[in-house]
């Protein structure tokens, strides 16, 4: 007893230095202003005579005493731009996009572990929660070595802007420098966290102790979305940028320097890309380890792994859209010629390419949904309906990547009189594109309603009504999203952009009402037959891997559109990028180069997964028991 | 509880709830943006 009290106690200490690590750079920062800052401004407005520069906010339209250096002007030159020979954009942007794929897949994982490791303590089952703390271990023990990558990338990048953009990372830096050290100790703290957590995790697993480590990942998952917050400002700032005057000095606020127009926007988008992108690589994990399997005891571990981190992933991937079109609202609203360029201008097509993968993703999730019906008996009943789903994602998606306008030389242009094409003008308009994403989402909101109930039967007095009422709400959700699209043709555009909204709110009633409803159904229902963890096609898992390499290849894509948006600018509007690669790359151009990254990315990453395997084959194996099959067994204990 | 059962009063019902539920979401939050639902 008295053991159990120190253990308390030193888990408590353990917690609270955790939560001292999260506030150490905020206290750390709290002098700054008053001694670097502020003090100077004091003393300058003390002393007589001595005129004070002020300037004007380029967003916020405030005035602020000018505190920094303007924006350089530079010329290409070894000095502002050292080069080897090669293009210096393509080295950074490989460093980049590598050390964003790492961080966000290390952000990501630590969030499935607290999820996961919550439904492990308030399971009521004691096999099943033993089952989901594995799976929380297995998960937090694939993203260590990950980890250590991501820090190193995160150097190499670093070198890299030193390197080659020395002007351009100086002022940047500048400009942030209030919170640079922040986000390094942040960093530190994160570290400190994460192993605590990680290695305190067998010390850890009973009764109040379980709670206190539970805590400590929510701390975790604060530092790193807090790192991620910060790194999103420094992009909001080169996109959209505020707290300085139209020269590019500082104003002394590095609030508006943080809260640009776009931050917020970026910061749901990527926080929920993150968990997306993280669900698809653990699946695709799953899915290798499936099929590399030997034994029915472990097809059935990782089949239930890769089917945890696909529901996780999905249900991120399902909003993510609606972040995004939010996104893209903010940047019209703080330039509409942004906007233009991206999605009606020079990078339009690449957004095609977009839509063409985000379709890839819900088809691949579909079919995996009804692959997975096949581990469990009961299921057959949907099979025939299927049909029907496949013939109204593919509307959709044919209706989402039409292109509005196409590529033409100046003889076609003049021969047509004008860039609307008289049949192709009419369609690959925003109101038809919505719907049909939102009826696409809305199909994969049905077909996980079928999964969920595909082994059981319901036995509350009133399932009939249930079911049929289940029916009329989607078909009237259906009408809906189709109809509010038509309607979308007959109005004039300040009114039919506001019909996004309705149309996002009927999905998300679908998902919620549907999904609700079908749990208060599903409740002490009869069940066909248990779930055959690990009776599921291989074609399923190849689903999976596509997932994730579809949703790898699309952030890819998605970064080099948001970078790219800025043109000839490194900070929009305030410091002009005058290096020999200042003009935009070809759509063949910049898809090699993704398919690059991804390919890169992919294959260092089995090389982290191999020496995760080596450490799993080390550990002892105690005994398994159970019907191989029957119910998913930890793979090896920890 | 029965007559909920009953498939032509479920479908009659299930179609008045949902209908209406769907024209309130239309109009009230086209009307939250400052926009007319009904502007045609």
């Amino acid at each position: 007893m008295g053991l159990v009290t120190r253990k308390n106690l030193f888990a408590i200490m353990g917690l609270c230095a955790m939560v001292g690590l999260l506030l150490l750079p905020i206290v750390m920062a709290l002098p700054s202003p008053a001694i670097g800052e502020e003090a100077p401004a004091a003393d300058a407005e003390k002393k007589e005579g001595d005129k004070v520069e002020k300037g004007r906010d380029v967003y916020y339209k405030t005035e602020g005493i000018v505190m920094g250096a303007p924006a350089p002007k530079t010329v290409d030159g070894p000095r502002d731009y050292p080069r080897y020979n090669f293009e210096s954009r393509v080295l950074l942007w490989f460093a980049n996009q590598q050390h964003l794929y790492y961080g966000s897949f290390v952000l990501a994982v630590p969030i499935f572990c607290m999820i996961i490791e919550f439904m492990g303590v308030v399971t009521k089952d004691k096999a099943l929660a033993k089952r989901y703390d594995q799976l929380a271990y297995d998960f937090i023990k694939i993203s260590l070595t990950a980890y250590s990558l991501t820090a190193v990338l995160g150097g190499i990048l670093i070198f890299t802007f030193l390197t080659l953009y020395p002007a351009f990372f100086g002022y940047l830096s500048g400009i942030f420098r209030p919170v640079m050290h922040i986000y390094a100790l942040m960093f530190v703290a994160e570290s400190g966290t994460l192993y605590i957590y990680y290695y305190g995790w067998d010390k850890m697993k009973e009764g109040f102790l379980k709670w206190i480590h539970l805590s400590m990942s929510v701390v975790l998952n604060i530092i790193g979305t807090l790192l991620m917050f910060l790194a999103n400002s420094w992009i909001g700032f080169m996109m959209s940028p505020a707290g300085v005057d139209e020269q590019g000095r500082f104003l002394g606020n590095i609030w508006h320097v943080i809260h640009t127009a776009l931050w917020n926007p970026l910061n749901l988008h990527r926080i929920l890309g993150n968990m997306a992108f993280g669900g698809g690589v653990v699946a695709a994990y799953a899915a290798y380890k499936f099929l590399a399997s030997k034994t029915d005891e472990d097809r059935a571990h990782y089949d239930w792994m890769g089917y945890i981190a696909m529901a996780l992933g999905v249900a991120f991937l399902i909003p993510l859209p609606f972040a995004g079109y939010w996104l893209m609202r903010e940047v019209y609203a703080y330039r509409q010629q942004m906007g233009i360029t991206l999605m009606g201008g020079l990078l339009a097509w690449l957004f095609i390419i977009q839509a063409t993968m985000i379709g890839i993703l819900f088809l691949s999730t579909n079919y995996y949904l009804w692959q997975a019906m096949g581990r469990m008996r009961g299921a057959e009943k949907y099979q025939r309906y299927i049909k029907y789903l496949v013939f109204l994602l593919a509307c959709g998606y044919m209706v989402f990547i039409t292109p509005h306008t196409m590529v033409m030389t100046p003889a076609e242009l003049k021969a047509m009189g004008g860039q609307q094409h008289p049949v192709l003008g009419n369609y690959g308009v925003m109101s038809a594109k919505n719907g049909g994403i939102n009826v696409i989402i809305t199909t994969t909101v049905l077909s996980f309603v079928w999964y969920m109930r595909g082994n059981k039967v319901s036995t509350v007095s009133w399932a009939k009504f249930g079911n049929i009422f289940m029916g009329v709400f989607f078909a009237c959700a259906y009408i809906n999203i189709i109809g509010l699209a038509v309607y979308g043709y007959y109005i004039p555009a300040n009114v039919r952009v506001g019909l996004s909204v309705p149309q996002v709110a009927t999905t998300l009633s679908c998902l919620f009402f549907m999904f609700a409803l079908n749990g208060v159904m599903m409740k002490g229902a009869k069940q066909m037959g248990p779930i055959e963890w690990g009776k599921i096609s291989a074609r399923s898992q190849y689903a999976l891997i596509m997932l994730a390499t579809a949703f790898t290849w699309m952030m890819g894509l998605m970064g080099y559109i948001r970078s790219s948006v800025r043109l000839f600018w490194h900070v929009n509007e305030i410091m002009r990028d005058n290096s020999p690669w200042a003009y935009t790359h070809t759509v063949g151009f910049a898809a090699n180069m993704i398919s690059f990254n991804v390919l890169f990315f992919w294959v260092s990453i089995l090389f982290v997964f191999w020496l995760g395997s080596l450490a799993a084959k080390k550990a002892p194996v105690e005994a398994k028991a159970g019907v191989p099959g029957a119910v998913p067994q930890p793979a090896a204990s920890h | 509880m029965s007559a909920l059962n009953n498939p032509v009063v479920a479908v009659i019902v299930s179609l008045i709830v949902a209908v209406g539920y769907f024209a309130m979401v239309d109009h009230y939050l086209m009307d939250m943006q400052g926009l007319d639902f009904w502007y045609l």
